[in-house]
């Protein structure tokens, strides 16, 4: 399948450390709500980051990710403070569709992402391509294309409304990809898939991140979070409770406070080493996690 | 005694697609059991019998040893609760607080009773601080518990959750391990469909798995999770403790923390 690079990808300026996103004392409250769901938030992304996003739910995930993609305010509105730059754009100076050209959102809610107002899947997909006016042939390439890396090539002819759940949610991160963005944001979507589906899911999104592309995601599996991420960011009621590696930020003793499990391999390995059963010290990956357990056997 | 059973049940779609190949399967008492298997395996479409949603194509649902043809969807509502997969399936009403009232009031149940039940269901759900809310102004996770809370009122003896802890984090996982042994401790059998293997094994010790439209193994979790090729051919993985065990050579199944701890310490001193 045709995964694309990051444009900068294998140049000079390929992967320098400049922000994908920039958040600047960003705040903002929903319309009617009485209180903020984002409270002067700052932290940056850098170009080809693997960032996760974690926390409890409620705690201003969903509105970042809507944020980042401009839906926030210009589709959900409300009061709004600070900015956010996409590659150097505002997302408050921008529309929706100019953000879509460099950044693209998987929702929450696959049910959600479809237009429905394409009789089948393969108009679903190039709903997006359409709008922006690419050449047919084109479009055409990209459906195969796609629907092939999803592995719904077989269902393109069907309706989008009569698919099961895992099978919408293909199609959801179909219609993401098949605009090539530079910067994937994935707001808790794998959730409708069977364990090997959403792994992978998991592993195109991966490559993608190793072709380059930046890739935000909003995840409640603390073991995948642990392993792939460059970055983790804890959100708690709105604010930036914690932001580092996997093994600085799930090391942390209040993690539990801001409503977030640590990953099951950090509570082997801790347990483990604080037995006295084996000397690896507490460890946020799976290899680390085996090693422990080896040692302990032995 | 409460209890499911579907004898060589099959269903087709209007498309042709024939979900359910011959399914026979007995769940019985109130032990809490768990429904997994890759997307499009038929576990959906065979819960969505358990009340007359869907009707079988051939063979048969009984339903407490009432074959459930015999009965309309709506009167089954009251014996068997379905609590949808996509909350916004389910939500129609402009409150939390009519949500949770619909069923009981269908039902033509006294105002006290319904009063009472609104009270404890909602503590139950985490809902009682937001009874005035409109349901789309919930968050995700929030309507789900909703739909939840609005099954529960109804107080049927068998309840069915799929899907419930898609997009769940800690708390809510936690909310819904409580409202599962709370209908245990009230005798009742609620059946659950989950891709979260780490919830599965925490919570369940009954595990049916479906592979492309039929019961491929029905066991004790134990049993179930100890077989990898099952697993893989039903596109399940295990959780990441049982996988951490296996892979550095423990013989047990495990699935907790302490389980992994209890299993190396007795194979070391069997080893000796």
């Amino acid at each position: 399948m045709a995964l694309w690079d990051h444009p900068l990808a294998g140049t000079d300026r390929g992967f320098e450390m400049s922000a994908s996103i920039a958040v600047r004392n960003f705040s903002f409250e929903y319309q009617g709500a009485d209180a903020r769901a984002l409270k002067n938030v700052n932290f940056e992304i850098m170009k080809g980051d693997f960032f996760c996003i974690i926390g409890a739910n409620g705690a201003g995930k969903s509105t970042l990710c809507n944020a980042f993609v401009g839906l926030v305010p210009h589709y959900f509105s409300g009061k709004i403070r600070g900015d956010i730059l996409v590659e150097g754009k505002s997302m408050r100076q921008s529309t929706v569709a100019q953000l879509s050209e460099t950044i693209g959102l998987v929702f929450q809610n696959p049910f959600n992402q479809l237009s429905y107002t394409a009789g089948t899947v393969a108009e679903e997909l190039a709903y997006s391509l359409g709008n922006r006016g690419i050449a047919y042939e084109e479009m055409e390439r990209r459906v195969q294309d796609v629907a092939r890396m999803m592995r719904i090539d077989d269902i393109l002819d069907r309706n989008p409304a009569e698919l099961s759940g895992g099978q919408v949610q293909r199609v959801a991160f179909g219609s993401t990809f098949i605009m090539q963005p530079e910067i994937l944001v994935l707001d808790e979507c794998t959730t409708q898939l069977d364990p090997m589906g959403g792994e992978e899911i998991f592993d195109i999104v991966r490559r993608l991140n190793e072709r380059g592309v930046t890739i935000v995601m909003v995840d409640h599996d603390m073991e995948r979070v642990a392993e792939h991420a460059d970055k983790v960011m804890v959100l708690d009621r709105g604010k930036v409770a914690a932001l580092g590696t996997p093994q600085e930020v799930f090391s942390a003793a209040d993690l539990d406070v801001h409503g977030v499990e640590a990953p099951d391999f950090l509570k082997i390995t801790r347990s483990l080493y604080e037995a006295g059963m084996s000397g690896h010290k507490p460890d946020v990956t799976q290899s680390g996690a085996i090693d422990a357990t080896r040692e302990a056997l032995c | 005694m409460l209890s499911v059973e579907t004898r060589n049940l099959e269903y087709r779609y209007g498309s042709g697609h024939r979900a359910l190949k011959g399914v026979n399967l007995s769940l019985q008492g109130n032990d809490p059991v768990a429904i997994i298997g890759q997307n499009g395996a038929g576990k959906t479409t065979l819960v969505k019998h358990f009340n007359g949603i869907l009707r079988p194509t051939s063979g048969n649902v009984l339903i407490n040893g009432v074959d459930v043809n015999e009965r309309s969807t709506a009167r089954w509502a009251g014996t068997v609760g379905y609590v949808f997969q996509n909350p916004d399936d389910q939500l129609f009403l402009e409150t939390v607080r009519k949500e949770l009232e619909f069923g009981p009031l269908q039902m033509g149940l006294d105002e006290r009773v319904i009063a009472d039940r609104l009270e404890r269901i909602s503590g139950l759900v985490g809902l009682d601080d937001k009874l005035d809310v409109h349901p789309f102004d919930l968050t995700a996770t929030e309507k789900k518990f909703c739909t939840i809370g609005a099954v529960l009122m109804m107080e049927p003896g068998i309840v069915v959750f799929d899907e419930p802890t898609c997009g769940q984090d800690m708390a809510g996982n936690r909310r819904l391990e409580q409202i599962i042994k709370t209908l245990a401790r009230q005798n009742r059998l609620c059946i659950t469909i989950s891709h979260d293997m780490k919830f599965v094994t925490r919570n369940f010790r009954r595990v049916v798995v479906m592979n492309q439209g039929n019961v491929l193994v029905d066991g004790d979790v134990d049993e179930v999770f100890s077989q990898p090729d099952v697993l893989r051919r039903s596109f399940v993985a295990p959780p990441p403790i049982t996988k951490v065990g296996r892979a550095a050579g423990l013989k047990e199944t495990v699935f907790t923390v302490e389980g992994l701890m209890d299993a190396v310490k007795r194979q070391k001193e069997s080893e000796v």
